[in-house]
């Protein structure tokens, strides 16, 4: 079956512009860098965030090294009233919201905080709070001597709600259990809640938490990909808003999302076959942000040496921007963070815009693919911005 | 006081205080937790279920809306772990 | 591009009934989905009962994914929504070749692989974790589930925003058939029964011992459920082309958050998105017959719940009544479920009751919540309400095709 000949392209006719979102600010959390302003640096040097992790947690490691931080402590940045009941994720997550409020001139405000909301994006919340509490019902003959305190980790939406508890946003608040796919999901699903006149302003992004769990998870799976990048942990949070909004008040985003396209194929060597999806996706994309192959200057890939993975986002891109398109692959400097991955791609394109206005108007391209048959890709423009601009 | 007292009461206290994120000599006797230190029904939840799992006992969650200050806590506690305090 | 979008199918995998007819039968009857806890060992308890699908058998209903490869929560997805697209009659090869994908909702996804994987790393370690079972954990895999058995090609999004998930996922979907990003949607939820969520909300006080009695004076907390729940969504156009069975329209939905505490669910807040709803759908407060509730049993949400009704709706708000009584607290599906029963309310004209339902409670503000027996009535305007931990509020509105 051809794949481009299954979805039919929704938006012809339409005025494309109204549907894009501006980035007014961003913020990332990363054993590479923590704030945009540093992580652009670290980019820029070519740094790694891999660290030595032996001796982070009480369990054993199937590694020594990871892209994790050993010592992160929420408490550090935010202070501990409040925060001592965080799972790694919600600090994670809640840490690169407020990062991104830092970032932007969009402020805060009673008028605001009703359409002002939050979108994070995750693979199943905080996995080791979770397994964490279930064990607790494992040992000891009162199963039910769990911590109630602890109760809300266990849901997925815990870095979202708490997150907006600490903002004081009460906008839509969604989590999107997308996995690997979970920074575009993310987009997405904010591009629709402006568009469709819901809220004016999201942060948008998604978060990962380094653990025994989704260490071994990890290494049980794919031990046997010897090339494979180390995984890692982090979140990537954009404030996001209406692109025709922020340009009528004569502000300058660093980014404006054009399109966000997904779709689901064979999970690897089932049909239909996953990268004529994803060549489908980048070319939808493409269509809908009304620009050409050619004007691609980058591709932020997810590509992390799984092969079955890699060859999929490969041949995707190769038929939808031929082989000789930049491929930016940013888990070299950041690890395979699963459900932040995407985000941290992203992150890396405007990363290298701040600074370098040769660059303002370039086009680029993020693409994801999960082992479940999905794939996605997004269609970017980006602007420079002097360092510290915003910052009070 | 009783060495006794003394010494439930400073248990107590280390757990109200870490419950409500706060240093152990800022907890009194009579401060109100809501009042002083922000407390919820989830933290009161969470004080209890330590309560309980530090001294092996019941409280039955009628109790909670007592147990607004060390003292009371202190008080109830006594009277389900029969301390003769 | 907007476009009226309509409900042609129903899924239910449920406790009191598996399919639309099972299904809407158990409801009129008020038949109670509760039982003895069998999914895992609930020795040690003081509670042991919960909504469980103990017939639920994926193999019977599934054609396309091999049930092995797939966690009890997805497959409750994707068997949910293969009901619900053979209940709209829809050729599933048009479908495949279609703008067609999926959201669906859950607040703990594949909670009982993560319990295994728990199990195991108790018993031999992580180091020994079945590779398997490590591959199940994502969430993303419910919807996936869906699109992989129906093989649809668009777009298929899991929403993890907890107890008001499927609400999100059905309003998501609503909004990609508006826009004509899609044509066709499958919109619903799904949740498994878990150790952790048992013990959970046990610790809270939050589970009732035996008996779930929403809206009742001695109500005394939720019971948990599971189940999946789906709806096939269309444009009216099509539907009508196709000469499908219309259960009802989707008129609109409203998402806000309290932005104020984790689990203590607010008043004001959940006003202020019923309002947001009404506003999104076109409607007022008048315009509304009929409110499935969130109505989880506990003290301090069917309080809160009555009491934000009344500040919308004023002192004679519209018959509200909480399934839960029948099936427990399904969780991440329960608005789902909410969705399925509105929808039936609207097309077969009549309300579903709160069973278990003895005494009013004077604590309350007068509310009708339809006690105990089924009524017939012809509502227009349904609101089905979601909420959750995290503050998620959600409510969708539903109409009769006018």
């Amino acid at each position: 079956m051809n794949a481009t000949a299954i979805n039919p392209d929704p938006t012809s006719g339409q005025d494309v512009r109204e549907h894009t979102l501006a980035i007014t600010g961003w913020g990332v959390v990363t054993s590479l860098a923590i704030g945009a302003d540093e992580f652009t640096t670290a980019i820029g040097e070519g740094r790694s965030g891999l660290r030595d992790v032996t001796g982070m947690f009480d369990e054993d490691l199937p590694e020594d090294q990871a892209f994790a931080m050993p010592d992160f402590s929420v408490r550090d940045h935010l202070g501990r009233k409040g925060t001592s009941f965080f799972d790694r994720s919600t600090s994670l997550g809640l840490l690169g919201c407020t990062l991104a409020l830092d970032d932007t001139d969009l402020t805060v405000t009673d008028d605001n905080r009703d359409r002002f909301g939050i979108v994070l994006g995750t693979t199943a919340g905080s996995i080791k709070a979770t397994s964490d509490y279930s064990r607790e019902t494992l040992e000891g003959d009162r199963p039910f001597l769990v911590n109630p305190v602890l109760f809300p980790n266990t849901v997925m939406n815990c870095a979202a709600g708490q997150s907006a508890i600490w903002l004081g946003l009460k906008g839509v608040n969604a989590t999107v259990a997308g996995g690997r796919l979970a920074g575009l999901s993310a987009l997405r699903y904010a591009r629709n809640q402006i568009r469709r006149g819901y809220a004016d302003a999201l942060l948008v992004g998604s978060v990962e938490e380094f653990s025994p769990h989704t260490a071994w998870f990890s290494h049980r799976q794919h031990a046997a990909e010897e090339g494979r990048v180390k995984v890692g942990e982090g979140s990537a949070v954009f404030v996001v808003e209406n692109a025709e909004a922020v340009r009528a008040q004569g502000r300058t985003p660093d980014a404006e999302i054009l399109a966000v396209e997904v779709g689901t194929y064979g999970a690897p060597g089932r049909e239909p076959d996953a990268g004529a999806g994803l060549a489908d996706c980048v070319g939808r994309a493409l269509r809908r942000a009304g620009v050409e192959p050619s004007q691609v200057r980058a591709v932020a890939t997810g590509e992390s040496g799984i092969a079955r993975l890699d060859d999929i986002e490969r041949r995707g891109i190769e038929a939808a921007l031929g082989a000789g398109v930049w491929r930016v692959r940013a888990k070299e400097w950041v690890g395979e963070c699963q459900s932040a991955s995407g985000s941290l791609q992203l992150a890396a394109l405007l990363a290298g815009h701040r600074g370098h206005p040769e660059l303002d108007g370039a086009v680029s391209v993020v693409t994801s693919v999960s082992p479940d048959g999905g794939v996605g890709a997004a269609v970017l423009r980006g602007w420079h911005r002097a360092r510290g601009d915003h910052r009070s | 006081m009783s060495e006794a007292r003394e010494k439930h009461l400073d248990e107590l206290r280390e757990i109200v205080a870490e419950v409500l994120e706060v240093e152990p000599e800022e907890i009194t006797e009579t401060g109100s937790f809501v009042e002083e230190h922000e407390a919820d029904s989830l933290r009161a939840i969470e004080i209890l279920a330590r309560i309980e799992k530090k001294y092996k006992i019941d409280i039955p969650q009628s109790e909670l809306p007592r147990m607004e200050n060390l003292k009371a806590v202190h008080d109830v506690v006594a009277t389900q772990a029969g301390w003769q305090d | 591009m907007n476009r009226r979008v309509v409900i042609t199918g129903l899924g239910p995998v449920s406790s009191i009934g598996t399919g639309v007819t099972a299904f809407g039968r158990a409801l009129r009857a008020g038949t109670s989905g509760i039982s003895a806890i069998s999914s895992f060992d609930s020795s040690g308890f003081p509670h042991y009962m919960a909504g469980e699908v103990p017939d639920f058998d994926p193999k019977a209903l599934l054609r396309t994914l091999s049930t092995a490869e797939w966690g009890r929560t997805s497959l409750f997805a994707a068997a949910a929504a293969r009901l619900a697209v053979e209940d709209a009659g829809i050729d599933e090869k048009v479908l495949a070749g279609a703008a067609a994908g999926s959201s669906i909702g859950t607040t703990s996804g594949e909670s009982q692989v993560i319990e295994a994987l728990t199990a195991e790393w108790v018993h031999s370690g992580l180091a020994e974790v079945t590779p398997a079972y490590a591959a199940q954990v994502p969430a993303s895999r419910l919807a996936a589930a869906v699109n992989q058995e129906l093989r649809l090609t668009g777009e298929a999004v899991t929403l993890s925003t907890a107890c008001s998930a499927s609400n999100y996922a059905l309003g998501y979907a609503y909004d990609q058939i508006v826009t004509g990003d899609a044509d066709y949607m499958i919109a619903g939820g799904a949740d498994s029964v878990c150790r952790w969520a048992h013990a959970g909300f046990y610790r809270l006080g939050a589970l009732t011992e035996k008996v779930c009695s929403p809206f009742d004076k001695d109500r005394s907390g939720i019971l948990t459920g599971e189940g999946g729940a789906a709806l096939f969504l269309e444009t009216l156009e099509s539907a009508t082309e196709r000469g499908a069975h219309i259960y009802a329209e989707v008129l609109g939905y409203g998402l806000n958050c309290d932005a104020n505490h984790m689990v203590a669910p607010d008043p004001v807040s959940i006003a202020a998105c019923m309002r947001r709803a009404h506003h999104n759908a076109g409607i007022t407060p008048a315009d509304v017959d009929y409110i499935c509730a969130h109505g989880t049993g506990t003290p301090a949400n069917d309080a809160m719940e009555a009491q934000a009704v009344v500040e919308v709706f004023g002192t004679r708000p519209p018959p509200i009544s909480s399934i839960k009584s029948m099936l427990g607290h399904t969780m991440g599906a329960a608005s789902g479920f909410g969705a399925i029963a509105a929808a039936l309310a609207l097309d077969e004209g009549f309300l579903p009751p709160t069973t278990n339902y003895r005494t009013p409670d004077p604590e309350l503000p007068a509310i009708d919540p339809v006690p105990n027996e089924s009524r017939p009535a012809q509502p227009r305007v349904v609101q089905n309400n979601g909420f959750a931990f995290g503050g998620n509020n959600a409510i969708t509105i539903l109409g009769r095709v006018a």
